[in-house]
C-alpha cells in the first residue's frame, strides 16, 4: 500500500455498479418521445433533485444520461421521457412494463431549489427541455407556498412535437401558475400561440429582478436568444439556471467525455449558472 | 527507517525479494527502447535505460478492462463486480511518472471511488528510481518540479555513484522508503548497510548535482502555467499548430496524465451474458465530444489541440491541485507532426510578453 489516503480508506459500492428499476407503465408522448415510470427494485427511493439525471443502462446494449423528469415530491417512482435517437434510447422504446433495467444515480447538481425559495420562479423550456424542466414545474406546484410568482414559457416546433399534452392541460387549469405555450410551425388545428419561445417574454408581467430565478432547458441556439431577454429584463447572472448536455460516459467526473473548459456537467452540471457560464467559453458553441 | 546503501548485486537481490510473492513489472528493453513489461527476474530489468516508451499507468489502469459481468434473465438481469488485485511490483518507476501515478489515484479515489482501480493500486508495491539527469531532451520535469518525489511510492531508490563512471563493483545505491510496507521489505531482506558519512556526503554531492543537472526548457515559471495557458486561450497557436495535428491520439496513449475513457457493453454470442468494459480514450480523437444527433463539440483539431494543453497546463492543476503534466516529454517525441507541448507553452509566454510590452 502506498500513502495515498485514498488507497487506505474502506471499500465503498461500486460506481459503475447499477442499481435495478422496473417498468412499471409506459405511454407514448409523441413519435419520438415516450414515458417510462420507472420503480427500483429494492424498495428504495432515488431520492433525487429536479434536475439531477441517471445513467440508464440496458445490459449488453449501453448506457445513456437521462434526466428525471418527474419530482421528488410524488413518491417512490421516477419518469424519464426518452427521445429514441440511437441504440439505447431504442431499445428503451421496446421496453414493456415489468422488465427491469440498471440505473446509476440521481447524478449532477440539479437545481438548488432552496435557492429559489420565496423568489418569482420563471422556467422557459424549448423542446426536450421541457422534460427536466418537468421536474421543478411538479416540484414548484407540490410546494408551491414556498415560491411566490410562478411563470412557465414553452415552445415546441410543431403541434406534434409538443410534449406531455396531458401535463400542459392540467398546469394550466391550476391558478398557481401562468403557462404560456408556443410552436415554431402551427397547423390548420393549432389555436395557441405561435412563434419562437422569446416571442412569450412580451406576454410576461414585469417581474421584480432582485426577487426572480430563471431556469433555462432548452437546445443550445434557444439558450443565446433567451440569455439576452433575461439580460434584458435585469435578471442577475446568478439567478440564472441553465441545464446543459455533452457527452457522457462515466456520470461521475472521471471519464473526460463531459467536460466543458475547467468542468464537469456530470458533476459540476448539469446545472450551470448563467455567471458561471460566462467563463466557460465552451458553455454555448 | 533511515537509508540504505546497497551495492548493484544486493539492489537485484531486494528487488526480486519485493518480486518473490508478486509479478515482477519493469523497464524491459527491446532493441534500443525500453517497456514496462513483465520480467522473472530483476536481472532481467534495464535499470540503466532510457525511460519506458509508455508510461507504467497500463498495469494498474490497463487499456481494456472488464468492470462488471451480467447475466440476462428473461426480463431482468444480475451483475457482479470484477476485482483484478494481482499483487505487482512495479519497478524503476521514474519521479515524474510518480506524479502521474499520484494523479490517477486522486482522480479515480475522488468519491464515489472507482474501487477497480484502487483495488489494482492497493496490490501495487512501487520501486521508484530517481533520476539524476534528464532522460531526453524532450523533458521538462525539471522546470516543473516532478523530476523529484516525495511519496506516492512504497522505495526510492537513488543511485550515488554514476553507472558511466568507475568499476560497476564500487556502485552505491541509496534505498529510502516512503511507507510501512516499504520499510518492513527494507528490513526483512536485510541487505546492504546503513549510510555512513561518506554515504551522506555522496547524498548531498548528488543533490547538488542534481539541482544543477536539468536545463530550463519552459520559458516561465512552472506555477505561471495555468495563468499563461488560461491567457492565451484565445491565442492562433491553437490553429497554426494543430494544422498538421493528424488526431491520432498517440500523445494521449504515452502520457501518464492521461485518463478518460469509454465504457461498452461486450455481449457473448448466446446474447445471454455478457460484459460492462471501460477502454482508453483520448481527447485529440475526432469522435471524443460528439452527441446523440452527430453534433461535434469539439470538432476542429485546433478545439481538441487547446483542449489536451489547457487540460495539461491548467484545469487538472485547478481541479486537483496536482500537476496535470508531469514534464516526461512523451507526448512531443511520439507525435509524429513534430507537435510539441514546450513549445507551445513557451509560444503563449512569449506572446503575452510581447502582449505586455506593447501595451507598456
Ligand atoms: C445530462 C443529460 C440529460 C439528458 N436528458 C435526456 C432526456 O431526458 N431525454 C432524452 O431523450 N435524452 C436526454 N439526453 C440525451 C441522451 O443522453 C442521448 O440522446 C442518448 O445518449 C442517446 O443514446 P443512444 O444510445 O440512444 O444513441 P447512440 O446510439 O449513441 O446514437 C446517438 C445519435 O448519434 C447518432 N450517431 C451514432 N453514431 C454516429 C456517428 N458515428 N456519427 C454521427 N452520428 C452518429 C445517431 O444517429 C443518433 O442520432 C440527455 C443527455 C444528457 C447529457
Ligand atoms: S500525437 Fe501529434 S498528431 Fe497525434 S493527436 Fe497528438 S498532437 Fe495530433
Ligand atoms: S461523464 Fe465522465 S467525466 Fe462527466
Amino acid at each position: 500500500m502506498t500513502t495515498l489516503d485514498t488507497l487506505e480508506l474502506p471499500e465503498t459500492k461500486d460506481p459503475y455498479e447499477p442499481v435495478v428499476a422496473r417498468l412499471i407503465e409506459t405511454e407514448p408522448l409523441t413519435e419520438l418521445e415516450r414515458l417510462f415510470v420507472f420503480e427500483p427494485s429494492d424498495g428504495q427511493v432515488l431520492g433525487h433533485r429536479p434536475g439531477q439525471f441517471v445513467q440508464v443502462w440496458i445490459p449488453g446494449v449501453g448506457e445513456a444520461p437521462i434526466s428525471i423528469c418527474s419530482s421528488p415530491t410524488r413518491g417512490r417512482t421516477f419518469e424519464l421521457c426518452v427521445r429514441r435517437v440511437g441504440e439505447v434510447t431504442s431499445h428503451l422504446h421496446r421496453l414493456t412494463a415489468g422488465e427491469e433495467i440498471g440505473v446509476r444515480g440521481p447524478l449532477g447538481n440539479g437545481f438548488d431549489m432552496t435557492a429559489m425559495q420565496g423568489q418569482n420562479v420563471l422556467v422557459i423550456a424549448g423542446g426536450l427541455g421541457l422534460a427536466p424542466a418537468r421536474s421543478v414545474i411538479e416540484y414548484v406546484l407540490d410546494e408551491r407556498a414556498r415560491f411566490d410568482e410562478f411563470h412557465v414559457l414553452y415552445g415546441a416546433r410543431s403541434p406534434a412535437e409538443v410534449l406531455f399534452r396531458h401535463d400542459l392541460i392540467r398546469w394550466r387549469h391550476r391558478e398557481a401558475i401562468n403557462l404560456l405555450v408556443t410552436v415554431d410551425r402551427p397547423d390548420e388545428q393549432w389555436r395557441g400561440r405561435s412563434g419562437v419561445v422569446t416571442k412569450l417574454f412580451a406576454d410576461l408581467p414585469r417581474l421584480n429582478p432582485e426577487r426572480t430565478c430563471a431556469v433555462v432547458i432548452g437546445p443550445p441556439v434557444m439558450f443565446k436568444f433567451v440569455v439576452v431577454e433575461l439580460l434584458a429584463r435585469g435578471i442577475p447572472h446568478d439567478r440564472i439556471f441553465c441545464s446543459l448536455e455533452r457527452r457522457m460516459r462515466c456520470g461521475i467526473g472521471k471519464c473526460g467525455h463531459c467536460q466543458i473548459n475547467a468542468d464537469y456537467v456530470c458533476v459540476d452540471g448539469p446545472v450551470f449558472t448563467y455567471e458561471r457560464m460566462r467563463e466557460l467559453p465552451e458553455a454555448v458553441t | 527507517m533511515s537509508a540504505r546503501i546497497l551495492n548493484r548485486d544486493e539492489l537485484l537481490r531486494l528487488i526480486d525479494e519485493a518480486a518473490r510473492d508478486r509479478r515482477l513489472i519493469g523497464p524491459v528493453r527491446r532493441g534500443e527502447r525500453t517497456f514496462y513489461e513483465a520480467a522473472d527476474r530483476a536481472a532481467e530489468l534495464d535499470l540503466d535505460g532510457p525511460q519506458c516508451v509508455y508510461s507504467p499507468k497500463a498495469h494498474f489502469f490497463p487499456p481494456e478492462e472488464t468492470l462488471l459481468t451480467f447475466e440476462r434473465k428473461s426480463r431482468s438481469f444480475v451483475t457482479h463486480p470484477v476485482r483484478h488485485e494481482t499483487p505487482t511490483a512495479l519497478v524503476a518507476v521514474r519521479p515524474c511518472e510518480i506524479h502521474g501515478i499520484r494523479l490517477l489515484d486522486h482522480v479515480f479515489g475522488a468519491a464515489p471511488a472507482d474501487e477497480g482501480y484502487l483495488a489494482r493500486r492497493r496490490a501495487t508495491f512501487i520501486i521508484a528510481l530517481d533520476c539524476f539527469r534528464p532522460c531526453r531532451d524532450e523533458a521538462f520535469c525539471g522546470d516543473l518540479g516532478t523530476n523529484t518525489a516525495h511519496l506516492g511510492f512504497d522505495l526510492m531508490i537513488r543511485r550515488l555513484s554514476d553507472p558511466e563512471e568507475g568499476s560497476r563493483g564500487a556502485e552505491r545505491f541509496e534505498l529510502t522508503s516512503a511507507t510501512e510496507d516499504g520499510a518492513s521489505l527494507l528490513s526483512r531482506a536485510g541487505l546492504g548497510r546503513t549510510a555512513d558519512r561518506a554515504d551522506l556526503d555522496a547524498v548531498r554531492a548528488y543533490e547538488r548535482s542534481k539541482a544543477s543537472a536539468f536545463p530550463r526548457r519552459l520559458s516561465c515559471e512552472a506555477d505561471r502555467l495555468p495563468e499563461v495557458a488560461q491567457r492565451g486561450y484565445t491565442s492562433t497557436v491553437w490553429e497554426r499548430t494543430a494544422a498538421r495535428c493528424y488526431s491520432c491520439g498517440s500523445c494521449n496513449l504515452v502520457c501518464p496524465t492521461c485518463y478518460c475513457f469509454n465504457l461498452r457493453d461486450e455481449v457473448s454470442l448466446d446474447g445471454k451474458s455478457g460484459a460492462r468494459v471501460r477502454e482508453w480514450d483520448g481527447c485529440q480523437l475526432r469522435e471524443f465530444a460528439v452527441v446523440a444527433g452527430g453534433h461535434n463539440f469539439r470538432a476542429a483539431p485546433a478545439e481538441r489541440l487547446r483542449h489536451r494543453v489547457m487540460r495539461k497546463a491548467s484545469w487538472i492543476a485547478q481541479r486537483t491541485g496536482l500537476p496535470g503534466c508531469v514534464g516526461c516529454g512523451r507526448c512531443d517525441r511520439a507525435c509524429t507532426a513534430k507537435i510539441s507541448l514546450v513549445e507551445i507553452l513557451n509560444t503563449l509566454a512569449r506572446e503575452q510578453d510581447h502582449d505586455h510590452a506593447g501595451h507598456s
